[in-house]
């Protein structure tokens, strides 16, 4: 086995500069090979002595970077699979960078962002000191079913002796592992809250000890928010660390704990950014930072918001918006939060997924658990549906209740450009999806040129 | 005309609600949800048509022991001619049983004689093509589990796809007019004859199918796609 893994590793290290020299810089390639030589590759891999893992639906990308520039920022070298991927290749790739030819570690920490599909394939090996679940929402029917399936997988996979810091505003994730050792975060009531969810998803509506009809002190979206029930007793999880008082105007919040509070400043006015940020302070606290440091830290990292680009063409505004292709609850967020900008929109929906439609047909269930309801709104003055299944979108947005004369759909999505209206001083969203970036790209440059030219000269 | 929604709380997966939504836009019915707790409408008064839709493997369990008092009810039900309809794995819970891969197993409803068995590790994801009467059906399919067991009558005949398993044709279950299928999601919005086929079922002499155009056109799109023969049917 010894010879077996070593060969597994030096092999993996002599492909790294290959690839450098292929430009292949974020692949698996290198993890990948060893798993191949040696199954268990990540068994005898030599790991740091700390690792924390970040999982959960969204935002576990941030939140590693944002933990990751964080420590960096205070002079640690941390370890970590930021660019490859968050699959076991992906970790088994950055541990190989983590050790010498014969296997010593180099580095005392690791921040590994990891899949929870993946888990089943890494925890038996990478044992984390913490683990943080950012949350646990629907995905992908077709790889993630629903999220008590994912939350059941972590629970099977996560060491008994890994510590978790939680989501308690989710009740699913919070659930996971619930013999681990545990803290939660979370944020107080927000003005914005509501008490009764007006998402269609929803995937705790019952209590999950009894059954009952579960009620809100407050909800965000979904699922997310401070429940309890009625009939039994149950409610959520107290939080160990929350964040107080957002105002987004002011963009700060206040941010407490047993050892005390301060406020901070957002690092973005999305509310899952606010959950990504709280989760990065419950963490450096819990780390053993003060809050002052955390402070420090904190002013220091920036999140990249590449999901979402305006570009001014003329007097309209041009924004594309990634919304995740086959995923309800990413659209519906992207959804909500692009009505809730000011000033009169145009829509172009692309979000097709692209390689699908070239295997089979794309399922279109989550369409019908997505909220084109909040497309139905009378700042959104047209809508353009184009693509594969832009027929699929018309219809959906007449059931939610958009009336007909404000959607066009044509299939070609450059000519669907045209379709626009290019009214001045309005913004045009143009949601795309994750494998659609060259033809965003395209459709994006189209909009832009016809938005100058049609605006300018008006 | 009234619809009632059983148990949404749970059974709420994979866009199956807006199938009830859309038929109340359809049929301008009221519609009445069930809740875990609750005594269900049609045991005591006049309902068009019970739905209950894709739930968890939890969901599952917690429906069986909601719904075992009311089984006699639909018994009752489905000999008076009621229309239901029950979509994904919903299904399993009027079967026998459902058998899990750890060799552990749980009894179900017991309304009709097929069993499922539950591979966690292993999701069956693939387009539907199906016939029922002179019309065609199709949909989705993405669960964890198949029906085997003595093979009820089914609701519908498959062209492309799996039926009750990948090794039968006949898809779904019918009992009068109770009908059980796997095909999940927006099953009664993008096959708008089947939706028509309902309402007839539900007593309504004309049916009247909301934005009829739109949903034509994207059952006819998707029928011409689904029977491309180099076209793939598993994902
Ligand atoms: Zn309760």
């Amino acid at each position: 086995m010894r010879l077996r893994f070593l060969l597994a590793l030096w092999m993996a290290k002599l492909s790294i500069p290959a690839l450098k020299i292929t430009k292949h810089n974020g692949t698996n390639y290198p993890g990948e090979l060893a798993i191949k030589i040696c199954p268990e590759f990540l068994k005898y891999v030599k790991k740091p002595k700390r690792i924390i893992t970040v999982t959960g639906t969204n935002g576990k990308t941030t939140v590693s970077n944002l933990i990751i520039d964080s420590l960096e920022s205070t002079g640690m070298k941390v370890l970590n699979n930021r660019a490859g991927s968050n699959i076991n290749s992906g970790v088994a790739t950055a541990l190989i960078n983590g050790v010498g030819l014969f296997n010593r570690a180099k580095y005392d920490l690791a921040v590994l962002e990891v899949d929870e599909r993946s888990s089943k394939k890494i925890y038996p090996y990478v044992k984390p000191e913490i683990t943080i679940i950012t949350n646990l929402f629907r995905d992908s029917i077709m790889r993630n079913a629903h999220p008590g399936y994912i939350a059941d997988f972590l629970t099977d996979s996560i060491p008994p002796e890994t510590k978790l810091i939680l989501n308690a505003d989710d009740l699913i994730s919070s659930a996971v592992a619930p013999n681990n050792e545990r803290v939660y975060f979370g944020i107080d009531r927000m003005d914005t809250d509501v008490t009764e969810c007006i998402n269609l998803i929803n995937d705790v509506r019952v209590c999950p000890k009894c059954g009952g009809s579960l009620k809100y002190e407050y909800l965000r979206y979904h699922h997310i928010g401070k429940a309890y029930c009625e009939d039994c007793g149950f409610k959520s999880p107290e939080y160990d660390y929350v964040a107080k008082d957002v105002d987004i105007d002011e963009m700060t919040l206040t941010a407490s704990d047993k050892g005390g509070s301060m406020s901070y400043t957002l690092i973005s006015d999305s509310v899952f950014n606010i959950y990504n940020m709280i989760t990065v302070i419950a963490f450096l606290r819990e780390f053993g930072m003060s809050h002052e440091e955390v402070h420090a830290c904190l002013e220091k990292v920036h999140i990249v918001e590449s999901r979402y680009q305006l570009t001014r063409a003329g007097t309209v505004d041009v924004v594309v918006q990634m919304a995740k292709d086959r995923n309800a609850l990413a659209c519906s967020r992207a959804m909500d939060y692009v009505v809730q900008q000011p000033g009169k929109k145009e829509i172009f929906l692309m979000m097709n997924n692209f390689s699908d439609e070239k295997k089979w047909s794309e399922n279109t269930c989550w369409m019908y658990d997505c909220d084109f309801e909040f497309l139905n709104d009378e700042d959104v003055t047209h809508i353009v549906a184009t693509g594969p299944r832009g027929k699929d979108y018309r219809l959906r947005l007449l059931i939610a209740g958009v009336p007909d004369k404000k959607i066009d759909f044509v299939s070609d999505e450059l000519e669907a450009v045209e379709k626009l209206h290019f009214e001045p001083h309005t913004s045009i969203y143009i949601f795309y999806g994750t494998d659609a970036l060259a033809l965003m790209g395209k459709v994006k440059d189209k909009t832009i040129a016809l938005a100058t030219q049609y605006t300018e000269r008006g | 005309m009234k619809i009632e929604l059983l148990y949404p709380g749970v059974a709420n997966l994979y866009g199956d609600l807006m199938n009830v939504r859309y038929m109340a836009q359809c049929t301008g019915a009221e519609v009445v949800e069930t809740g875990i707790k609750d005594t269900p409408h049609f045991t005591y008064e006049d309902i068009d048509l019970v739905y209950m839709g894709c739930t968890t493997e939890k969901g599952q369990s917690l429906i069986r022991d909601a719904f075992r008092p009311y089984v006699d009810a639909l018994d009752q039900r489905i000999d008076e001619g009621g229309v239901t309809l029950v979509t994904g794995n919903a299904l399993e819970i009027f079967g026998q049983r459902i058998d899990n891969e750890d060799g552990s197993s749980e009894e179900m409803l017991g309304l009709y004689n097929t069993y499922a068995r539950r591979r966690m590790m292993n999701r069956y994801n693939s387009l539907y093509l199906g016939m029922l009467t002179d019309f065609e059906i199709i949909g989705f399919k993405s669960q964890f589990s198949h029906s085997y067991g003595e093979m009820p009558t089914p609701l519908f005949e498959t062209i492309r796809g799996a039926g009750l398993n990948p090794d039968v044709t006949g898809e779904g279950i019918r009992i009068n007019n109770f009908m059980a299928t796997y095909v999940e999601g927006p099953i009664l919005i993008i096959n708008p004859l089947f939706n028509k086929y309902v309402q007839k079922l539900m007593g309504i002499e004309v049916p009247v199918l909301a934005y009829e155009k739109a949903a034509m056109d994207v059952y006819k799109t998707r029928l011409a796609e689904f029977k491309e023969p180099t076209r793939g049917f598993i994902y």
